[in-house]
């Protein structure tokens, strides 16, 4: 036996001595009595120094959650008891959360975490509570001499740690809050005790990294404008040669009607990338005039998982280049979090943007009211309304060897309450669209359990277990209308899903839904299409050419 | 042996969800998964028909991703013997096992423990499989360009 396997006694002693909920009775135990651990695939590795330089926040150095020490600065009780106060004036959303609970429990089931964990701190309630418990004890007087009786604690340090592990077990999907009569959104609670946790240097590179390369380059993966622009036109000529048909964005180009954003994933990322050649086609087909601009080149924001600054910092980028441009409006490709950020807080952050105009899309006439204060409009809307208006040549047939089902992206579905425009895109480019169960589909969808910046590899356990609930209603579909292609509208689903769907379904893929809508686009000019975006083989459309049977 | 299959079932899904620290409920989709898998696994045990590899698999994909340690993710396999040993503790004579019937059972649960062994590994494989695929698609549109 090799060497570096342990002894049956050590591991026995490791189980012994190392805490962990899953052994041992606490049901006579408090909730916060219940040790935190740190194992290898529960946590993100912490923000390099670096980074934590780049952008001037506290405490920079090395360390790691699973460290005894994680040498917090002196005074870090202060700066979080201020912290907290500062917010609760600042924030009359979380001070209500944080008064208004009644512990009802009706949130308890419905955290994909906790449905994959079993671990009651993963309960929404418990989960504000590890918050709610240190409130209590520094804020309100009668608590003070209740004190016990009304379930406050004292902030320490495994407090901090417990927090850290807690909180980025939220994905910040609220499907909790869908649930709660009182409306809670634990995931405020979620983006202010990160916020705090930033401010003493506790922190996620996962996050801090993309905000870092955001805040110097304009996008995620710190892409510089050059490889930027290479990359699109490298998928350009990925077009020419499946299409035959020459598409051409342009680039940072002044008095453009539209401006195109989206995540940096689609112009780097596998599979982001077809989604991308799906719009360059859908634009060309159009003749829309819109430019991409290689500055406000990132649609998403991680800012909103750091802090309320960082947020409005990121979002403000994109509409200060959207009036350098002079464009109109701004149309936004397929993101998640991206949406949130501008449906619920653009407005009150950097709004209102009167420097541009209501979008009107220039294909229908359509103009999109809903869309007044931000100036700028979802493409699963401007896509339905086109298909709407029978602007698109489009034949679904040419993904006919895919059965599709579609994953509801929390933040769009809930973040701002589109449901059915993406399905009426989808239904009218593929002839096998299956619904999940009802429970897990529209507001009631599940995360895909990596999102709000937990996506890292090294949280690779976590993440499975998260999105376990929402593999196991895709399984549903797979096994009952033998579904094997998972459509979504968002960048961090297209990079978190397809490892999900490869531990617990094997042979479905994730595909995002401009990328159905390049394949069945019928564009002018093109040449005899035998393969998708990804260069699989079509059904039907071999060089044989059966494609006219109906 | 199929006179006790019920009741085995009952019995070991119970124990089997009291690994997770909070009771889940039998309609969470780990407890569902769970009481599909192990009505295969038992209905393959007392048949005696080993066709419940694909049982196996699934309990242990939620297995290995918990973080309980394998010995104790796996000593669910084992709960059948003990269940069994209660069952004929109180059961009437007329109705006991032969103890070579309980013998038979105790080595297939053996076979089974040490299969979902196999299964349980690989899940773990698959998962640092995922980590290192995750790195390399970070590189996918440098590596994509490189290509002729």
């Amino acid at each position: 036996m090799s060497k570096y396997v342990p002894k049956v006694s050590e591991l026995k002693k490791e189980f012994d001595e190392k805490p962990s909920v899953l052994k041992g009775n606490y049901s006579a135990q408090e909730w916060w009595d219940i040790p935190v651990e740190f194992r290898d695939g529960n946590w993100c590795f912490p923000g390099k120094p670096e980074v934590l330089e780049d952008l001037g926040f506290a405490n920079p150095r090395k360390w790691a959650a699973t460290d005894q020490d994680w040498q917090l600065p002196a005074g870090w009780q202060k700066t979080i008891s201020d912290g907290l106060q500062s917010r609760l004036k600042k924030y009359r959303s979380l001070k209500l959360f944080l008064d208004a609970c009644v512990r009802c429990g009706a949130c308890a089931d419905k955290c994909h975490f906790f449905l994959g964990t079993g671990d009651p701190k993963n309960m929404p309630v418990v989960r504000a509570e590890l918050l709610r418990s240190v409130y209590r004890n520094d804020f309100p007087l009668v608590e003070k001499i209740l004190k016990g009786f009304s379930g406050s604690r004292k902030l320490t340090e495994e407090v901090i740690k417990e927090w850290h592990a807690y909180f980025h077990q939220c994905t910040e999907c609220r499907r909790c809050s869908v649930f709660c009569p009182f409306g809670i959104d634990t995931a405020e609670i979620t983006m202010m005790v990160r916020e705090l946790l930033n401010l003493i240097g506790v922190n996620n590179n996962w996050i801090l990294a993309p905000v870092s390369n955001c805040n110097r380059t304009g996008n995620h993966l710190g892409i510089e404008p050059h490889t930027f622009v290479q990359n699109i036109t490298s998928l350009v000529d990925d077009i020419e040669d499946l299409t035959g048909v020459t598409v051409e964005p342009t680039f940072n180009r002044k008095g453009a009607e539209v401006l195109f954003i989206t995540p940096s994933g689609d112009v780097f990322g596998d599979p982001g990338v077809y989604t991308m050649m799906g719009y360059l086609l859908l634009f060309h087909h159009i003749g829309l005039d819109y430019t991409i601009s290689t500055y406000a080149s990132e649609g998403g924001n991680f800012g909103m998982f750091t802090s309320n600054d960082m947020m409005k910092k990121l979002n403000a980028k994109m509409y200060h280049e959207a009036k350098r441009l002079g464009v109109k409006w701004i149309l936004g490709g397929e993101c998640g979090h991206m949406w949130r950020v501008v449906h619920q807080y653009m407005n009150t952050m950097n709004g209102p943007a009167d420097f541009l105009e209501v979008p009107v899309s220039p294909m229908t006439g359509t103009r999109f009211n809903n869309a007044a204060a931000t100036k700028m409009v979802h493409i699963a809307e401007f896509t339905a309304d086109l298909i709407y208006h029978k602007k698109l040549k489009l034949d679904p047939k040419r993904n006919d060897h895919l059965r599709t089902t579609f994953h509801d992206s929390c933040n769009v579905a809930r973040g701002m309450g589109m449901f059915e425009e993406p399905r009426y895109v989808l239904r009218n480019v593929c002839n096998s669209f299956h619904e999940m169960p009802e429970d897990t589909i529209r507001e009631k969808t599940f995360c895909c359990g990596s999102g709000s910046g937990l996506n890292a590899e090294e949280n690779m356990e976590l993440r499975m277990r998260g999105g376990f609930p929402r593999a196991n209603a895709v399984r549903y579909v797979k096994e009952h209308n033998k579904v094997d292609s998972l459509v979504t509208i968002c960048a961090i689903d297209r990079a978190s899903l397809p490892p999900l769907m490869k531990y617990w379904n094997p042979g479905v893929t994730v595909y995002g839904l401009h990328e159905l809508v390049g394949n069945a686009l019928v564009m002018q000019g093109e040449k005899k299409r035998t393969e998708d975006l990804r260069e699989n083989p079509m059904a039907g459309f071999d060089d044989g050419g059966d494609d006219d049977e109906e | 042996m199929n006179a006790h299959k019920a009741k085995i079932l009952e019995q070991w899904l119970k124990r089997a969800l009291e690994l997770f620290p909070e009771k889940m409920d039998n309609t969470t989709p780990v407890a569902v998964v769970f009481s599909g898998a192990l009505e295969g696994i038992v209905s393959g045990l007392c048949n005696n028909d080993n066709d419940y590899r694909a049982a196996l698999d699934d309990m242990t994909r939620i297995l290995a991703v918990q973080s309980t340690l394998p010995s104790k993710a796996l000593s669910i396999f084992l709960e059948p013997k003990l269940i069994l040993r209660d069952m004929m503790m109180k059961t009437t004579v007329a109705d006991a096992l032969m103890p070579e019937e309980q013998e038979a059972f105790h080595s297939r649960l053996d076979a089974l423990t040490l299969e979902a062994f196999d299964s349980y590994m690989q899940h773990r494989e698959k998962i640092y499989q995922l980590k290192v695929e995750e790195g390399r698609r970070r590189m996918f549109m440098a590596l994509r360009r490189a290509e002729p």
